[in-house]
């Protein structure tokens, strides 16, 4: 073999390890979805509780919200089979099931002590958990706009503290607005780009 | 430029080379969804996967999920040890004409 067919062949090579190392990483990415599904839970859980003055409207709003998310879930690994999990994707889905289980616990506690007769204590609460699960989440993939989100959500919960009641709900349906279902909406449109263009490779 | 036997023969077979890259990527992989991404027939994949197991680059685990059985591959840390020393010694033998 010469030199230059050797030089061709371990190039071949390496450029097999990127493009395997790649493709096992590409199949785990869609998380749009999920950012506009619980942008819609909350809405519909502000709506009912404003509405109704239900009390438990957010606990029961929130339990639906992520038994449609896990049925969604199924039937998306039922139609698309098998897919590996990354690190990073771990990584991220604790971020989030920690916040959501902070959330559930320590809202229901307040609720149900008689302690959140402040709805901006709720707001404050609410948008500084979500905040931080878009900020660790920004920072393991090294993304600037989800990291622009946690910072809106942030502004959300100082705006909560030191507003009117009606500045803070303001406040937190603008975040809702732009951090959940804008932010999925583009990232929804993001992935279909992506398994487009994954199409036409293959 | 160094003679090919220098790099290390278990990991240089192109399907095996593939293999180990795809699990280098993910925590652990099915072995249909190994065999969608290569493309190679089930016999050859096993053989190749069979040869990484030896080799002790890869683990196994069969179990049933919804009551269909599943084959689970997982890169042990020797083999990603392998496959980074494979990595690097390929750069090494192209030189400066790729990049990190």
């Amino acid at each position: 073999m010469t030199a230059n067919a050797e030089e061709l062949e371990l190039k071949d090579r390496l450029s097999l390890i990127e493009t395997m190392i790649a493709e096992g990483r590409r199949t785990t990415e869609s998380y749009g979805w999920t950012f506009v599904l619980w942008g819609v839970a909350y809405y519909v859980a502000i709506a009912w509780s404003s509405l109704c003055k239900y009390g438990l409207a957010w606990p029961i709003t929130m339990i639906s919200a992520c038994v449609l998310m896990a049925l969604i879930v199924w039937l998306r690994q039922s139609k698309c089979g098998y897919k590996p999990k990354t690190t990073k994707y771990r990584a991220i889905s604790a971020a989030w099931i920690s916040m959501a289980i902070s959330m559930f616990v320590l809202l229901d506690a307040l609720g149900f002590s008689g302690k959140l007769a402040d709805e901006r204590i709720f707001v404050a609460v609410a948008a500084t958990l979500v905040g931080t699960a878009n900020a660790t989440s920004s920072i393991i993939l090294k993304w600037k706009l989800q990291f622009a989100c946690a910072v809106v959500w942030w502004a959300a919960a100082v705006i909560s503290c030191f507003g009117t009641g009606r500045q803070g709900s303001i406040a937190f349906l603008i975040a809702i607005f732009l951090c959940q279902i804008v932010f999925g909406v583009y990232l929804m449109i993001r992935e279909a780009n992506a398994r487009r263009q994954g199409a036409n490779h293959a | 430029m160094p003679e090919l036997p220098e790099l290390n023969p278990v990991i240089h077979g192109k399907l095996r080379l593939a293999l180990l890259s795809l699990l280098a990527g993910v925590e652990e992989a099915e072995f249909t969804w190994l065999r969608a991404k290569t493309g190679s027939t089930d016999g050859n994949l096993g053989a190749q996967l069979a040869k990484l197991e030896e080799a002790g680059y890869v683990t196994v685990e069969k179990k049933f999920v919804q009551r269909k059985p599943q084959t689970l591959y997982r890169m042990t840390e020797a083999g990603r040890a392998a496959f980074l020393e494979y990595v690097q010694a390929l750069k090494q033998m192209l030189g400066g004409s790729i990049g990190d």
